[in-house]
């Protein structure tokens, strides 16, 4: 089982569609410790990927590039930036390839999670949504069965989720507010949850 | 919310077309996203760029100092939020003449990540990019974790700077040292009297009582160091030198330049009052003020309260900062 363009345009459909949707919801728990604006930045970012959707190139890498272009385009928002940051990262890795083969999904999630950290300067169990693709990456890791794999996928960002709950916050606006976070689910988890989600079709 | 305005949405793009409206002999918009000024006339050829970029909601920071001897072009976020990283590529294009781009701007997270990945999209295009972050706010972490300080009114004495070494044409390497050695020399704090309003947001964004002060708070409000009953002109300004003098001792025969700024609505009748302290303190410590500003020169909306600069000088700071500059806000 592989993922071309056409598997691709599906996804982006998806994900447009559950950002329209998830608006409120992401700026309300983002407005508890951050500047509530991450539903904004989430629903702007995916509505020009879905605009640019059309003309996506055959060329994967450079789809994906076109995808990150246009979070960087949208927002300047450090969730924006850091989801621009992560496509880039594995646009340069499938560049050249028309077609992705589903167990390339898990080294693709670890070059992202990599160059988020490096960007973001964050590391991980610090409660952002770098431990939310490391354990996307750990539990999709050897999996070839597409149906296996998105159940793995949804399953693990809650677990990360579940895992990180109880610590408090520990970089940016949030970090004022360690102690009140500890108990709230850090919003960048949630909309990668949502992400996951609606990329899996679950 | 009591402000002058449209519509919210429209705060910024309107706010830049009437200051470009106002003096089109210093600024014009560069590419079309809106966001990003640019010099009328642009720098001579071989000339190191220095540009800088961040929120609205603080001029004449960012924007008003684009101007000769100052920065060369300027992205512009909405208020209180980062440009995007496409928006700071631009600027990057709009200031290079050939010998590659300064990256001037305060520590603060999102824009960090925005300039570096503006870096990263101007790379294929061959324009060499340096960073220099300013990290001023000598209330928001110990001098020990000073990298982690917000930036604050000390960029300007650093555009400054930068600006005066790029117009005298030394290359990127040269112009990038002197400017992180101006960020490194500036010691800033802050105290707030009263909130602002982001217009987006429409409500204050803290509150603090009518006979209240907050002693180190941040320019967009970021928590100070402590909250109390307003005190008097001369016990605030004691309080603020004892706190960048401790970050920052002086000794009988040292130089510097000193910025009593104001954040936004404390008028300048009240900048005076804090400045002759200021002066009084460093006469007794025989440390001469080099150019001191007193004014709006880095502010947070409608926010009351003050801040103040200290920048030690050497020989090569001291030239800089008194070679020729220009802009709408500041001439020298």
């Amino acid at each position: 089982m592989s993922i071309t363009k056409a598997t691709m345009q599906a996804g982006i459909k998806r994900l447009a569609m559950a950002m329209e949707h998830d608006f409120e919801m992401l700026n309300t728990i983002d407005g508890a410790l951050g500047d509530g604006d991450l539903g904004v930045t989430m629903t702007r970012g995916m509505r020009l990927v879905a605009q640019a959707s059309d003309q996506l190139p055959d060329d994967l890498g450079m789809a994906l590039l076109a995808c990150a272009q246009a979070f960087t385009k949208s927002s300047g928002s450090s969730y924006g930036t850091l989801m621009a940051t992560g496509l880039m990262a594995m646009a340069k890795e499938v560049k050249g390839q028309t077609s992705i083969d589903i167990s390339q999904i898990s080294p693709l999630v670890a070059l992202a999670r990599d160059a988020m950290m490096k960007r973001g300067k964050a590391e991980l169990g610090g409660k952002t949504v770098l431990d939310s693709l490391d354990a996307l990456c750990q539990a999709t890791k050897g999996i070839n069965d597409p149906d296996e794999l998105a159940k793995a996928a949804v399953n693990s960002v809650q677990q990360a989720l579940d895992d990180m709950r109880d610590k408090p916050a520990t970089i940016g606006r949030a970090r004022i507010f360690a102690q009140k976070s500890i108990g709230m689910d850090d919003p960048g988890m949630v909309a990668m949850q949502q992400i996951i989600i609606a990329l899996a079709d679950r | 919310m009591k402000k002058i305005l449209n519509n919210p949405n429209d705060y910024v793009d309107e706010m830049l077309q009437g200051l470009i409206a106002a003096h089109p002999e210093y600024y014009r918009l560069h590419g079309d996203s809106g966001k990003v000024i640019a010099r009328a006339e642009p720098g001579k050829s071989g000339k190191v760029g220095v540009i800088s970029g961040g929120g609205s909601g603080h001029l004449p920071v960012f924007t008003g100092y684009v101007g000769t001897g100052l920065l060369d072009a300027c992205a512009i976020g909405d208020v209180f939020a980062s440009p995007s990283a496409e928006q700071i590529a631009d600027t990057i294009r709009a200031a290079d003449q050939g010998a590659g781009v300064l990256r001037l701007y305060g520590n603060y997270g999102g824009d960090l990540m925005n300039f570096d990945m503006a870096g990263d999209l101007v790379e294929f295009e061959d324009i060499k990019c340096t960073t220099v972050v300013l990290a001023d706010d000598v209330a928001s972490a110990s001098f020990e974790e000073r990298e982690k300080r917000r930036g604050v009114a000390g960029m300007v004495y650093a555009f400054k700077i930068a600006g005066a070494a790029a117009e005298a044409g030394h290359n990127l390497e040269a112009v990038t040292k002197v400017a992180q050695k101006a960020a490194d020399a500036c010691h800033s704090i802050g105290v707030a009297l009263s909130s602002c309003t982001v217009p987006q947001a429409g409500k204050p964004t803290f509150d603090i009582g009518e006979d209240e002060m907050e002693m180190g708070m941040g320019i967009h409000g970021e928590p100070g160091v402590w909250r109390g009953k307003l005190r008097q002109a001369d016990e605030i300004a004691d309080e603020m030198l004892d706190r960048l003098l401790a970050d920052k001792p002086l000794v009988s025969g040292d130089r510097i330049s000193f910025m009593v700024n104001s954040l936004g609505a404390t008028p300048p009748e009240e900048l005076y009052i804090l400045f002759r302290n200021v002066k009084k303190r460093f006469e007794e410590l025989n440390v001469q003020i080099v150019m001191p500003l007193v004014g709006r020169y880095a502010t947070s909306m409608e926010m009351s309260g003050a801040s103040f600069t200290l920048i030690k000088l050497d020989d090569e700071l001291e030239s800089h900062l008194k070679e020729p500059a220009d802009c709408a806000f500041w001439k020298v």
